[in-house]
């Protein structure tokens, strides 16, 4: 694997020798990573490389899965979370993730974004600031503010998606995991979630699984490229599209297997 | 593991090199006629060769459009974003070489009393010149960066030879002023043939960047 990224200076999360086995099957094969701090890191690969299990395994998603076995280390600013004193519910509040096809809860928009903090115990008085830095920080405050008690079902897909990621910043996380997140959405609504992970870096580490290349070119600082399960390359996007160390890599974004 | 999945993209990016290449044909034909005909100070071939120039511009015009169509409709990535970029740059220089060899070609038509002088020396840069466009276009049709880079370090002969002649040409004006209208025209000519070798050099630069991803200097 080409060592690329090995002087991140105060990297938010860090990945060493990650394998994960799903049974006798070895999905993840000693994955090792430095994601820096407030940036936009996209995660390539064909279908069934790994990288959406590897994704899961930053907020335990994978915990939830019978014969998941992890070996290795992820350090979320330098505490590893397979740890045994690790609380796993305060990990998955600080990891926000989004998924992709929007899965807003059938409630109003409003109990949509409020349902995090109210179960984390937050005051009423303070909820109806939160929903709305909240609404406003997913950019659709405009298109909600005045139709909170409406159900969210009746937003648009795309409308849908941007109250889904409203959802996870209510809960103020500091990393924000993306796993396809426009997959299902049209062209317009996938430029302004785009845009909106754009913004959303400055205050948030932001780890994006996308199978869309132009998407990753578009939008991450880092690309990392996964392939049966390894990680071939990591790297700036800038140089992985324009010039790409290993020679899998370069076959794989242009087009020449997939 | 490889296995073709973009037929069509892969047959776009094909094309794209072999337009390259005959444009590139072109040019050394042009260039190698427009110089005979100052050689031979023959007109009809003069003329033949300027009414080339048409066939050029829609080379150029179809190279230019294969690059749109391919950035807008394929996003090529890498390596081939990279050829698809210099062959725009290659197609630039190569149309300078053809715009120099038609000033060249336009030469004989103003020698009415024969040349001043045996055309040694300029005879050995255009020769040159020959050599290197021939060969950078080799380098670009295999990729071949090392090529590239021998071929450019011709261009230092070039720069000599047509500092000498300069000279020459100055002190012969000097001398005897009824030479002077055609002594300019051959001044001319030197320039234009530096210049062809130059470009000759430019294009051996993108081929190195598309090989390499590294930007150079070889002028």
């Amino acid at each position: 694997m080409t060592e690329a990224i090995q002087n991140v200076s105060q990297p938010q999360i860090e990945v060493e020798n990650l394998n994960l086995w799903y049974g006798e099957k070895q999905a993840l094969k000693n994955i090792s990573m430095q994601i820096p701090k407030n940036s936009v890191t996209a995660l390539i690969g064909p279908s069934g490389c790994g990288k959406s299990t590897f994704i899961r395994c930053l907020n335990r998603m994978n915990d939830l899965i019978k014969n998941c076995r992890i070996e290795g280390r992820v350090l979320i600013e330098g505490k590893d979370i397979y740890g045994p004193d690790v609380d796993v519910v305060d990990l998955r509040k600080n990891m926000g993730m989004v998924f992709q096809k929007p899965n807003p809860f059938p409630m109003s928009i409003y109990d949509n974004v409020a349902y995090g903090p109210r179960i984390h115990g937050v005051n009423k008085k303070d909820l109806d600031g939160i929903v709305e830095q909240a609404l406003r920080s997913a950019a659709i405050w405009d298109e909600t503010s005045d139709r909170l008690k409406s159900p969210a079902l009746s937003l648009s897909g795309g409308q849908q998606q941007r109250l889904c990621i409203a959802r996870t910043l209510a809960v103020k996380p500091r990393i924000i995991l993306f796993d396809e997140p426009t997959s299902a959405l049209d062209p317009i609504s996938t430029s302004r979630i785009e845009e909106l992970i754009m913004n959303l870096k400055k205050d948030y580490t932001i780890v994006i699984v996308t199978h869309n290349m132009q998407q990753a070119a578009r939008i991450s600082d880092y690309t990392g490229f996964f392939l049966m399960g390894e990680l071939i390359e990591f790297g700036q996007t800038r140089q992985i599209f324009h010039n790409p160390q290993e020679r899998s890599t370069e076959d794989y974004i242009t087009g020449r297997f997939g | 593991m490889i296995e073709m999945v973009r037929e069509r993209y892969f047959q776009q990016l094909d094309l794209l090199k072999k337009c390259v290449l005959s444009f590139g044909e072109l040019a050394e034909l042009i260039f190698r006629d427009s110089m005979s005909s100052v050689i031979d100070l023959d007109i009809t071939l003069a003329e033949k060769t300027l009414a080339l120039e048409f066939e050029a511009d829609k080379l150029e015009g179809r190279i230019e459009a294969s690059v749109f169509d391919l950035l807008a409709l394929q996003q090529p990535m890498a390596s081939d974003l990279r050829l698809v970029v210099s062959t725009l740059k290659i197609s630039a220089d190569l149309r300078r070489v053809v715009g120099l060899s038609m000033n060249i070609a336009k030469i004989p038509g103003r020698m009415e009393g024969g040349h001043v002088k045996p055309l040694i020396d300029t005879g050995k840069m255009a020769n040159i010149a020959a050599f290197m466009l021939e060969n950078s276009l080799r380098a670009f049709e295999t990729q071949d960066a090392q090529l590239a880079r021998e071929v450019a370090a011709r261009d230092e002969e070039v720069d000599k030879l047509f500092y000498a002649v300069w000279v020459e040409l100055i002190e012969m004006m000097a001398k005897d002023t009824s030479i002077i209208s055609r002594a300019t025209n051959l001044l001319f000519l030197i320039r234009y043939l530096e210049r062809i070798a130059d470009h000759c050099c430019n294009i051996c630069e993108s081929v190195v960047y598309l090989v390499t991803a590294k930007k150079v200097t070889l002028n």
